[in-house]
């Protein structure tokens, strides 16, 4: 049984002598109000420890008017006192009662009028009239005309009839601890050790007296964020770089044909703006139209500067890494970005047009393939992958290419990411000279996974009590 | 992505060997097996190798990889004493004309499906949607050579494929349904391309339409196959790939005379690569004989040329090998990825954060430790949430895509706090208080940087919340700032001050004006701010 507050102990303790009692005496008692004591019973109703009744009483109560009647008499019994034998109309008019006592009088029939004199009727009397307004009853017709003729009022009162129960009784004679209760423990009880004398109200463990909401990170940032922290402790440096690029370093630079689908319209955003091409660019040029001073044939045909000063949105993350290893030319170079990328994508629950990407690029004298299969499998163990596997891809800019599956159970292989070393036509114009391991992921693919979400909208648009319901700490199991 | 269907009958005949040792296998030279039904598989190549994009290209690779026929495939070719004239007025409307005539075809209803498929992937994966490359097949026993091809008065007339009746070039860009799908390739053009036989029989107007008279039927024994487009090599390849494609099917492959040129030729290129330049790359032990072994796998000629050199042979479909590194790639493939040790790179390095990480993961602490809740919302947007319902002024530096998804993504956001304002309408229906904030990129004139901002709506939310919070996100982050009335129309005249760092305006917080909340059908109050990463002290230079 919950526990019992000192309160309902206190009506328990008085319902003991008095069995059964009204709630105003019981709150007179008890010097509390007679709605707490309703409250209170209520609780130990609840309990099976007492009974509540609720008794509606019909009242007649007099108003302003009838207050002096009752003292007086009706204005009627006045004048009919007043009376006698040769009273005349005109005497009969001074008195104070005659305006409203007349006219009842004669409605009544107790008085005659013959010329200027008044007589009674015989047997003349408002005695029931009187008895009446001094005993109301539901029953009584007078009383219903002394309501209408505003003299009473009938009011309707709710009592409350609180009794104890066996129960109640029972554990009353068991005997109840009825020292004052502390709730709130306060600065005076504590210094002046009063607490020592206290005795704490004891609240119900079952019930969460309400929700709260801390304030947190994003369920994707915390993903993003573990992500980062992987690669940082792996040995990468974060890059940040600008949303908007020049097409020159999200596609020329790298190597991507001018004519290719991936800068057409209606896969790309563009801008109106556009950038001059910085030093240099005439390497890229000769690279694309020849395959520059490398064993490439380049793609032949004629590159075209304007295309390549147009601004983008990107479209990956590579255009931030490859303008960091254009001026950081000398190894080692470990780097990482997690940005957000932009496609010209149709929205639906599994494609947006703007998501985060991930990319890790490392750059070293006798850096190789089997090296860049060694970061993925370390990235994704650590991201708590367990099956990894490797089959070959193709990128316009990387050479070798392959595509990183991790094993999710339940699910089976999910492809997670492209890979590959820069080709040539990439890293020479820019005089880099050693090999560039790259690999990327979509990071809100994982999201989605771990997450469980149907709709990756959802990332982006949320609702408030998702985000509130998501634990920081999330138990994932292979990864997931 | 090309995907391509495999009939598992035609592909064992000419693979050699069963379904499912290619099956198991096939994704190993570069696919992915989309579908497996009862006759067929659906295979996704990459575009790179549109080689692979007929049954007869699979199974010439998979011969390869599963060690039944290695090394170079021969394609014997002879003159067909067939001559084809080009019209100098092509020059600037499409100058490359390839042909080549392939004798000895047997189609059946698959076959031809086969090659028209084929046809359709090269149109996308080389031709560019036909504009660089578009490919026709014609009966050439319905046409007599010499053939011309010449730049056209738009009023000739001819009967299309799939009409009855002929019809001028400009009507069939209007009414036929490829001439409409290709209409933009040509139409600038005064004379369109256009093919046409010693008596004048139009064969085909490149890249639109043939002509009803050449077309292709199971009775077919013999084929004219032209390839017009903008691009040598790439029409040049297209070529190779139809005609090694059908001398795999069995079919003999003739050349044409263009210009003097007799064409094509099918021979391999070739290329002498390092062996221990592929070595160093992959991470795996070779010798120029067990590089040469693995090159011939992937139907290569391989010879080797002293101990480090090796002489290769590309064949002519090949059109993805530019570089020697991408013949190094298919060394790895026909060695395995799966058993190409993989070792972490050796070198030591330290990880270091970006400081405008480090800057907004510090902001974003700040925001938890006042019970703010992140959100993350698109970066694209509209003027309309920007500006319009924020009572703000267009900003100059704002980006518009020149071509957008919707009416809802045409901007790139320069503020956060719209956008917040955006989320609290969507979580109208959630329990309150609700405080929202963000932290991220903002677009300023191509110039990316990071903002912060802050929301919170409940009946009492007002300026002092605001004037509050943002004093707190502003002190955690060591921004020392003073504050001025401010104009903002966003905010209640009265109620609203901005954020004065260095004398320079660099946010701005109050009580979210009744029109704006009217205007983001938001029904309680709203205190907000936001501010400029920037004025961080020690902030990196963007």
């Amino acid at each position: 049984m919950a526990e019992l507050t000192q309160n309902e102990k206190r009506l328990l303790a008085i319902l003991e002598k008095e069995k059964k009692a009204d709630a105003p005496h019981l709150a007179n008692l008890l010097d509390a109000t007679p709605e707490a004591v309703v409250q209170w019973a209520h609780l130990a109703g609840d309990k099976g420890l007492a009974t509540v009744e609720r008794v509606v009483v019909k009242e007649f109560v007099y108003t302003d008017e009838g207050k002096a009647y009752a003292q007086n008499g009706l204005p009627e019994t006045q004048l009919l006192r007043f009376i006698l034998p040769g009273t005349t109309l005109a005497d009969l008019q001074k008195h104070e009662a005659f305006k409203i006592g007349f006219g009842q009088l004669r409605k009544k029939g107790l008085v005659k009028v013959e010329g200027t004199s008044v007589t009674k009727t015989a047997g003349a009397s408002t005695d029931a009239d009187e008895a009446a307004i001094r005993n109301p009853s539901d029953a009584d017709p007078k009383t219903k005309e002394l309501i209408k003729r505003g003299i009473l009022l009938e009011s309707e009162t709710v009592r409350y009839a609180i009794a104890i129960t066996p129960a109640g009784l029972a554990l009353v004679k068991q005997g109840l601890d009825l020292r004052g209760e502390t709730g709130t423990l306060t600065r005076d009880q504590i210094i002046s050790g009063e607490w020592k004398n206290a005795n704490f109200r004891k609240y119900d463990v079952s019930k969460l007296p309400k929700k709260a909401y801390p304030g947190k990170i994003h369920p994707y940032q915390r993903i993003i964020a573990e992500m980062r922290e992987i690669l940082l402790e792996m040995g990468f440096t974060e890059l940040y770089g600008g949303i908007v690029q020049q097409s020159y370093w999200n596609f020329d630079a790298l190597f991507q044909p001018q004519d290719h689908p991936a800068r057409e319209m209606q896969d790309t955003f563009y801008l109106r703006e556009t950038l001059p091409l910085p030093k240099g660019y005439e390497k890229v040029k000769a690279m694309h139209e020849c395959g520059g001073e490398t064993s490439s044939t380049g793609w032949g045909g004629v590159w075209k500067e304007e295309k390549a000063e147009q601004c983008v949105l990107r479209t990956h993350t590579t255009s931030v890494s490859i303008q960091y290893l254009a001026s950081n030319p000398n190894p080692p170079v470990k780097a990482f970005c997690i940005g957000r990328v932009y496609r010209r994508e149709t929205i639906d629950t599994t494609h947006l047009a703007e998501f985060e990407q991930l990319e890790g690029i490392v750059m070293d004298e006798g850096v190789t393939f089997g090296n860049l299969l060694g970061i993925l499998r370390e990235f994704y163990h650590r991201m708590g992958f367990e099956g990894v596997r490797f089959k070959p891809s193709y990128y316009p800019y990387t050479e070798p290419s392959l595509d990183a599956e991790v094993y999710v159970e339940g699910i089976g292989w999910i492809e997670m990411g492209g890979a590959g070393i820069f080709r040539e036509e990439v890293t020479a114009p820019l005089g880099i000279n050693y090999p560039v391991l790259a690999w990327g992921l979509g990071v809100s693919r994982i999201a989605m996974l771990r997450l469980g979400l149907k709709d990756l909208r959802y990332l982006h648009k949320s609702d408030v009590a998702f985000l509130r319901e998501t634990p920081a700490l999330r138990h994932t199991k292979g990864g997931i | 992505m090309a995907v391509i269907t495999l009939p598992y009958k035609y592909l064992e005949r000419l693979t050699r060997t069963d379904k499912k040792t290619i099956l198991d296998k096939v994704a190993f030279i570069g696919s992915d097996v989309e579908r497996i039904e009862e006759d067929h598989a659906d295979v996704e190549f990459f575009p790179d190798r549109p080689d692979l994009f007929s049954p007869e290209g699979v199974a010439r690779a998979m011969r390869g990889y599963l060690g039944i026929e290695t090394g170079l495939s021969v394609y014997p070719v002879k003159p067909s004493g067939i001559s084809f004239t080009v019209d100098p007025a092509l020059a600037n409307i499409r100058p490359v004309l390839g042909a080549a005539v392939i004798r000895g075809v047997s189609f059946d209803d698959e076959s031809i499906q086969s090659i028209m498929s084929l046809q359709e992937s090269l149109h996308w994966a080389v031709g560019r949607g036909r504009s660089k490359v578009a490919i026709g097949i014609h009966d050439l026993d319905t046409v007599k050579p010499p053939f011309h091809y010449i730049a056209s008065p738009r009023s000739r007339k001819f009967i299309p494929l799939d009409y009855t009746e002929s019809m001028t070039m400009d009507e069939i860009l209007n009414k036929h349904p490829k001439g409409r799908d290709y209409a933009k390739i040509v139409k600038d053009f005064p004379l369109f391309p256009l093919i046409v036989d010693k008596d004048d029989h139009v064969l085909s107007f490149p890249p639109i339409i043939n002509g009803e008279r050449t077309r292709v039927t199971l009775d077919t024994k013999n084929i004219l196959l032209d390839t017009t487009g903008t691009d040598k090599r790439a029409v040049g390849v297209a070529v190779n790939i139809i005609c090694t494609a059908m001398a795999e099917a069995g079919a003999t492959i003739e050349s044409v005379e263009i210009g003097g040129v007799e064409t094509p030729t099918l021979a391999p290129a070739e290329r002498t690569v390092s062996v221990n330049e592929c070595s160093r790359l992959l991470g795996i032990e070779l010798t120029a004989s067990s590089m040469a072994d693995l090159l011939r796998k992937m139907r290569f000629g391989a010879e080797p040329a002293g101990a480090d050199k090796l002489k290769v042979k590309v064949p002519c479909y090949r059109a993805d090998i530019m570089h020697d590194w991408d013949l190094f790639e298919d060394v790895a493939i026909a060695y395995g990825y799966d058993k190409i040790m993989d070792l972490a790179p050796k070198t030591f390095t330290v990880g270091k954060p970006h400081p405008v990480q480090v800057n907004a993961a510090l902001a974003r602490e700040a925001f938890c430790g006042l019970g703010y809740l992140e959100v993350m919302p698109f970066t694209l947007t509209s003027e309309d949430v920007l500006y319009k319902k924020m009572q703000r002024e267009e900003k100059n530096g704002v980006l518009h895509v020149m071509h957008p998804i919707s009416i809802e993504n045409t901007v790139v956001r320069t503020e956060l706090l719209p956008l917040l304002l955006e989320f609290l309408t969507l979580n109208r229906h959630r329990e309150l208080p609700q405080r929202l904030f963000t932290v991220g990129d903002v677009v300023d004139s191509c110039l990316t940087y990071q903002q912060a901002a802050g929301v919170s709506t409940h009946p009492d939310a007002d300026f002092s919340e605001a004037y509050v919070s943002a004093d707190a996100v502003l002190h955690e982050l060591s921004i020392d700032y003073t504050v001025k009335e401010s104009a903002d129309m966003a905010f209640i005249e009265g109620r609203r001050g901005d954020i004065i760092v260095a004398g320079k305006k660099i946010g701005v917080f109050g009580e979210i004006h009744p029109s704006v909340l009217n205007a983001f059908e938001l029904e309680h109050s709203v205190a907000a701010f936001e501010f400029d990463l920037r004025a961080v002290p020690g902030y990196p230079v963007l």
